[in-house]
């Protein structure tokens, strides 16, 4: 056994030389292979990005960025309101899915339960996250529906021509009646928010559009009509109907949420939160344990050690994972389709909490499906101006990432 | 500066004070699920004097270490029984510390005894900000207060001059010698009674292992120090007692004087020797 095998001894030099030759041939094929694989993705990305300019340039205008969409001037369309839109959707989805995300990380992290009952919700919380990361985001749009938009019914069906559901803060209901003078109106507070309608048949007092109270007189048919401008805006015609109409202040808000732009982005927050959990997970367990072992051996609490160390050794790669899920988020269109609807007529950005919005993606999915070709050329538009939005927001982060990396070290 | 200077400032010789047990460890069992690593073990450590526990790997010398400052707590499955008691002392108005105690204010207990591990392990953060960590968890101190502790402490742990230039830079550029003396300043800095060394020279070449052992030899004065260590020479420079740990149990203890040149057990003599290990 112990002289040397055959096989090594009685070497063809020839085949040893062919077969190197051979390999190293194939070595360089394959490193063909993979570039050509490599380019193959920049180039259809370049082919996208030319044929979305070319077709989408010549909207890009002023009116784009500030104007809102609209069927009768579509040369003059624009997106201002879906920019808005978008970024209020994608703020609330941020302020919800980042620190929730983040503590869900540290609780599965940091926190290692030792009994048995918290170790299995541990576990069982952990397996859902990993699953709910491949869950379809238009899945998502559905519980959204449930969950935000209805709420399950609890608080009653949405009725049209209705307030829906119940209110809670921020709304003033008033009765609106015309004046003699044509085109004023005037305004009485609601007192019983079931009487839909009023009548007017005797004195009243009432607010002008500006918020001051003001002396309401009647005029009865027949008798000589005032003829002084400033007494007939206030008087008002015997037997008028008020109708209801409803102020609403930024916080207006109630009962179920309806087809906000805060149930949109709240959707948007459990489409993310997966993938931030998982993100932020991975960058904890890279933060190496020689520093919570010195931390915990200097007499700090786990949260301490969390807080002071931990956190700020991952505080990169948990930016990270957030820049890439906002990325998804404000391109997200199948569950603000489900959630908050197709409609994008719509002028301005969200007034208040519980005011619907139109997002960037639903607008170019409306416009690109659109006969006229300058909505093809629109949505083109769109895409460049959501395209430059994204790389401003991503590039804003992964400044103020830098930033954060280099005060540490 | 009362409140954050340790108040043991004695300069008398350790070496003619007759030996004060500090921690008493009597039939104390510890166990990695179901891996029992120490056996009925019962060791005094003296007060004010280095302690060195030697030994081949995995005969439980540094379990034994980092019980004594339950760091063994976040280790799942980790548990012991037997007693394990630090000494009350007037002069620090403590009582007695049964460590082992499941109710134990264990973040009281791990700022009266400071660790530093075998890897230098400073935060990412400054040289200063490395030092103030345990003071800013523990103590009120204003900014003054607060440079002059972290100054004490890096004097203490002989790295002051090296530093102080930089006090503001990163931690991490410091080299690997002098990253463990600023581990023990940031040890040093909440006011320990022991230090607990686990291998503190192991991942150090030669004249940082000597910088450390003059500066462990300095800090016997003040504090009572505990290190593990698998140089035998190491433990004959810089330790007053040796411990012999053999399989998780002990094997021999004594000064180690006499555990080196006059060892009672085979066992020890054989491990001095160089015979096995």
């Amino acid at each position: 056994m112990s002289s040397i095998p055959d096989a090594i001894v009685n070497q063809d030099e020839k085949f040893l030389a062919d077969n190197a030759k051979r390999r190293k041939r194939l070595s360089l094929w394959f490193y063909f292979l993979c570039v050509a694989i490599a380019l193959i993705s920049v180039v259809i990305l370049v082919v996208l990005m030319v044929s979305i300019w070319s077709q989408g340039q010549s909207r890009l205008s002023t009116d784009l960025l500030t104007r809102a969409h609209s069927e009768l001037e579509i040369e003059r369309s624009g997106m201002w309101p879906a920019i808005l839109g978008s970024l209020f959707v994608c703020g609330t989805c941020a302020v919800v899915a980042l620190p929730l995300g983040v503590g869900t990380a540290v609780f599965l992290e940091e926190f290692q339960p030792t009994n048995k009952l918290l170790r299995w919700i541990h576990g069982f919380v952990q397996l859902n996250i990993s699953n709910l990361a491949g869950v379809p985001s238009i899945v998502y749009g559905l519980l959204g529906l449930t969950v935000f938009v209805y709420m399950f019914n609890v608080f009653g069906q949405i009725r049209v021509n209705e307030s829906a559901g119940m209110e809670i803060m921020g709304y003033k209901h008033f009765y609106q009646v015309l004046t003699l003078e044509p085109g004023h109106v005037v305004f009485v507070p609601q007192s019983d928010p079931t009487k839909r309608q009023t009548t007017f048949d005797e004195p009243f007092r009432a607010v002008d559009p500006d918020g001051n109270p003001i002396e309401i007189s009647i005029w009865t048919p027949g008798t000589p009509k005032p003829s002084d401008p400033a007494i007939r805006r206030q008087t008002v015609r015997a037997g008028a109907i008020g109708g209801t109409i409803t102020e609403r202040n930024w916080y207006y808000f109630r009962l179920p949420f309806d087809k906000s732009f805060l149930s949109g982005g709240l959707t948007l927050a459990l489409v993310i939160l997966p993938i931030i959990i998982i993100s932020s997970q991975e960058s904890l367990r890279g933060v190496p344990s020689s520093l919570r072992e010195a931390s915990m051996g200097l007499g700090a609490t786990t949260w301490q050690t969390v807080r002071d160390v931990c956190l700020p050794a991952a505080l990169p790669g948990i930016m990270t994972g957030s820049i890439l899920a906002m990325g998804r988020a404000i391109g997200e269109a199948a569950p603000i389709l489900v959630v908050m609807g197709a409609a994008v007529a719509k002028s301005s950005g969200p007034k208040h909490l519980m005011d619907d919005a139109v997002t960037m993606p639903v607008l170019i999915f409306n416009w690109a499906g659109r006969q006229q070709d300058e909505f093809k050329e629109l949505s083109a538009a769109a895409i460049i101006v959501l395209l430059v939005i994204l790389l401003l927001l991503n590039s804003t982060a992964i400044y103020i990432r830098h930033h954060v990396q280099k005060a540490q070290s | 500066m009362s409140s954050v200077t340790p108040a043991i400032e004695s300069e008398e010789n350790p070496d003619a004070l007759p030996d004060q047990t500090l921690i008493h460890i009597e039939k104390l069992n510890a166990w990695y699920g179901d891996f029992q690593a120490i056996h009925d073990l019962s060791l005094e450590i003296p007060k004010h004097k280095v302690t060195a526990f030697i030994g081949p790997s995995g005969c439980g010398k540094s379990t034994l270490l980092k019980w004594i400052n339950r760091m063994n707590d976040v280790v799942p499955g980790a548990r012991a029984k037997g007693r394990l008691a630090i000494s009350g002392d007037a002069s620090n108005d403590h009582a007695e510390i049964n460590v082992l105690d499941p109710g134990l204010d264990v973040v009281g207990l791990r700022r009266k005894v400071g660790i530093v591990f075998q890897k230098p392990n400073p935060f990412p953060k400054s040289i200063y900000d490395n030092v103030a960590f345990g003071p800013r968890l523990h103590m009120k101190t204003s900014k003054s207060e607060l440079d002059e502790l972290v100054e004490w402490s890096l004097q203490k742990a002989a790295v002051w001059d090296e530093v102080k230039d930089r006090l503001h830079g990163p931690a991490l550029g410091l080299s690997g010698g002098q990253q463990q003396r600023l581990c023990i300043a940031r040890a040093i800095a909440v006011g320990p009674e022991v230090l607990l060394m686990d291998e503190p020279c192991s991942a150090l070449d030669p004249s940082s292992t000597l910088a450390i052992e003059d500066l462990i030899f300095e800090l016997r004065t003040q504090y009572t120090i505990v290190i593990v260590t698998h140089n035998m020479q190491q433990a004959s420079r810089c330790s007053d007692k040796t411990a012999f740990f053999f399989e998780g149990r002990l094997i021999e203890a004594g000064p180690t004087e006499q555990v080196f040149t006059r060892p009672q057990q085979k066992q020890t003599d054989d491990y001095v020797r160089g015979k096995f290990g």
